[in-house]
């Protein structure tokens, strides 16, 4: 769907997580507009003093409420401003914006991986997935117990892992810890969260093919011949698609402030041609990372 | 060489060729906003306003600016450089055919991959930029855009930056005589690589010399943008119009750092950014009102434009025009609507262009040239 600006009305406010927050607004048009990985970018209500709107990933989205929710943390006077929201209120949604992840049709398995915040950017395709018909491993990595994404929010049919930083709550230790223990039973996988995180995940996934042998034989993935880097083919073969995050402007193409490095050497925008990337279209060291 | 000259269409009908041409405005065109009464003096202030109200509602407000050579922008109400890209991105959301003139992105000579991240961070009433004029070069946004911008009525100015007069006589070239190009802006808040990458901005010598070039270069309408990074705009301006520039616009952004928070290191990849929005609209009041009182070629004003008050405030210390920026992105459909309200207030107040609006801050020109602030600017 072409983006739109919508008025959206607050439906329900919510501190999930010590300082994070889950906010329900109401906006049909972006509701059955958007796809997994899309986001928002909202206005705020005084401009004078923040000129900028704030990129939030549509976290989840219901077609029969006409229902999207946002997640975010309170990093700054933008977001402590949407806290301040009651029901009722409206504020301005421009969306859905950038490009959604791509699923190959013959994937049954995903392994979904988020860190922090980064749960909002995959949230909703583990609800798309569940609808048609595949298997969901979510792996989810914090700092401690208290920023563990509560599974109560989270689809039944997912299987939930959680590793922590302090060992307070599952794993002791970082999210990718997990990831080899899934990487043969997954078909695809699927990651948001800090980039140090994402840049561990491409050196996972670009030894993959190699180590799992066997279990790969027959499945063509990653630079199929004839897609052309970037396109949505291109990313639907790649085993690992990442959604990036990065400071907005515009958040349509239209100021280059948002842009990470292609491997083809031309910068690419966050919020155009991304927010989802296959990883091997990225460059992941250097000034640019 | 003679450039292609488009033919502007405002409510359908055409304006330029076929226009009565208004003389060119020397500014200030009038000292007061007041409407002047249309027959006799009228007895009472309201019912004198009451009167010309109603007069006003049915007379058609004339928008147009001329800038020279050719380019009769629609309306005062353009789009800066940068934010709006090459005015395909907003798609639906903005009518563009309803603004004045579009600036497109920064454009040099040769694609540019433009600088690290961050590139760009609110900052208390404003923004700050460094994206480095990423482009895909010159003959790339022909290719590419050229087309799309000669079906639209809107004029393009394309916003050229270089690093050497070489530079900008090279992108100017190629520009000249491309249909769906209407004129040029020059960004001439660039390095100048010869003098030791000292910007050509902030020295009237180097200004009026990369200006003097690319109007031998072309006949195309030139505009040239001036920085408010400088001790003194005038001498700047006045060497830029006599080196035959048809217009200014002002200001391009000020220079300014942020740091990250909580880190204690600059928090732009390119540890410098250029700052915008409402928080540089006092500096760039003062830019134009000290321009206007030095040259006679009308003045495009931008800085902080979020709302028809600022327009008239830019109106009156001496602007034609104005560009909206940063406000862009935060309400996509400003520039159309302010279009709608100047519109309606220069019928409010009386008058049938808003060019009758320009000036009116302005010192009185047959008093002596302020000296006012001068020397007890910090
Ligand atoms: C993201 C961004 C990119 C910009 N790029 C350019 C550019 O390429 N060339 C230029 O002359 N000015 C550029 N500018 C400056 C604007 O055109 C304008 O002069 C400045 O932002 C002040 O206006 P504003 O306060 O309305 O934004 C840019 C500004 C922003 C915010
Ligand atoms: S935020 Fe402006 S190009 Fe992406």
């Amino acid at each position: 769907m072409t983006m739109r600006l919508a008025a959206a009305e607050l439906v329900e406010s919510r501190e999930i997580l010590p300082g994070q927050w889950l906010q329900a607004y109401h906006a049909p048009t972006i509701a059955s507009g958007s796809r997994a990985g899309q986001f928002v970018h909202v206005r705020t209500g005084d401009f004078s003093g923040m000129v900028l709107r704030r990129p939030f990933s549509v976290n989840t989205a219901d077609l029969a409420t006409g229902v999207i929710t946002i997640h975010f943390r309170v990093i700054g006077r933008g977001t402590e401003w949407f806290t301040r929201l009651r029901a009722g209120d409206e504020i301005d949604l421009l969306g859905p914006l950038g490009r959604p992840f791509e699923v190959d049709p013959r994937s049954r398995h995903l392994l979904l991986v988020a860190g922090g915040l980064g749960m909002a950017g995959v949230r909703m395709l583990a609800d798309e997935a569940i609808r048609d018909g595949r298997q969901v491993t979510l792996l989810f990595g914090a700092a401690s117990s208290r920023e563990v994404y509560p599974s109560s929010l989270l689809p039944d049919e997912i299987e939930y892992v959680v590793a922590t930083d302090d060992g307070s709550l599952g794993h002791h230790g970082f999210v990718t810890d997990l990831v080899p223990e899934y990487e043969a039973w997954a078909d695809q996988a699927f990651a948001c969260g800090p980039s140090a995180m994402l840049a561990a995940l491409a050196r996972q996934a670009e030894g993959r093919r190699g180590r799992l042998g066997v279990a790969s034989l027959g499945r063509k993935r990653g630079g199929g011949r004839g897609d052309p880097a970037g396109s949505p083919a291109a990313r639907r073969k790649a085993f690992l698609q990442v959604s990036m995050e990065q400071n907005m402007g515009c958040a349509v193409g239209a100021c280059l402030g948002c842009v990470v490095m292609s491997t083809s050497g031309v910068p690419q925008r966050v919020c155009r041609e991304g927010p989802v990337f296959a990883a091997e279209e990225l460059v992941w060291e250097g000034a640019w990372s | 060489m003679k450039a292609k000259r488009r033919v502007i269409m405002s409510s359908g009908r055409p304006l330029g060729a076929s226009r009565t041409p208004r003389p060119p405005r020397r500014r200030p065109a009038l000292a007061t906003v007041v409407p002047k009464p249309k027959s006799e003096p009228r007895s009472s202030a309201a019912t004198s306003q009451a009167e010309a109200a109603d007069a006003a509602r049915d007379v058609e407000i004339d928008l147009s600016v001329d800038l020279g050579r050719g380019l009769v922008l629609p309306n005062p109400i353009l789009v800066a450089s940068g934010a709006f890209g090459y005015g395909v991105e907003y798609g639906d959301v903005v009518d563009v055919d309803r603004l004045g003139a579009i600036c497109c992105k920064g454009t040099t000579l040769k694609p540019r991959i433009g600088n690290p991240t961050p590139r760009v961070t609110e900052t208390p009433g404003g923004m700050l930029n460094s994206i480095g004029l990423q482009n895909p070069g010159v003959d790339a946004v022909i290719e590419k855009y050229a087309g799309t911008w000669a079906g639209w009525n809107v004029p393009v100015i394309v916003n050229v930056a270089g690093e050497s007069v070489s530079d900008y006589v090279e992108v100017t070239r190629r520009l000249e005589g491309v249909p769906g190009i209407a004129g040029i802006e020059l960004n001439i808040s660039c390095p100048n690589v010869g003098k030791g990458g000292l910007q050509f901005a902030i020295d009237a010598g180097a200004a009026g010399e990369v200006t003097a070039a690319v109007r031998r270069a072309t006949d195309l309408p030139l505009l040239v943008k001036l920085s408010p990074n400088v001790a003194d705009i005038r001498p700047i301006a006045r060497a830029i119009a006599e080196a035959g520039a048809d217009a200014l616009t002002a200001i391009n952004t000020l220079s300014g750092i942020a740091v990250a928070p909580g880190r204690g290191r600059p928090l732009l990849g390119n540890i410098y950014g250029g700052l915008s929005g409402p928080a540089v609209k006092p500096v760039a009041l003062r830019i134009v009102y000290e321009a206007a009182q030095a040259v006679k070629i009308p003045i495009i004003a931008i800085g902080g434009v979020t709302e028809l008050a600022d327009v008239l405030d830019f109106l009156s210390v001496g602007a034609v025009a104005v560009q909206v920026g940063t406000a862009i992105f935060a309400d996509p459909t400003l520039p159309v609507r302010l279009v709608d309200e100047l519109s309606a207030e220069c019928r409010r107040v009386g008058v049938t262009t808003h060019l009758d609006l320009v000036g009116s801050a302005l010192p009185n020109r047959a008093g002596a040239p302020s000296a006012k602030g001068v020397e007890y600017r910090p």
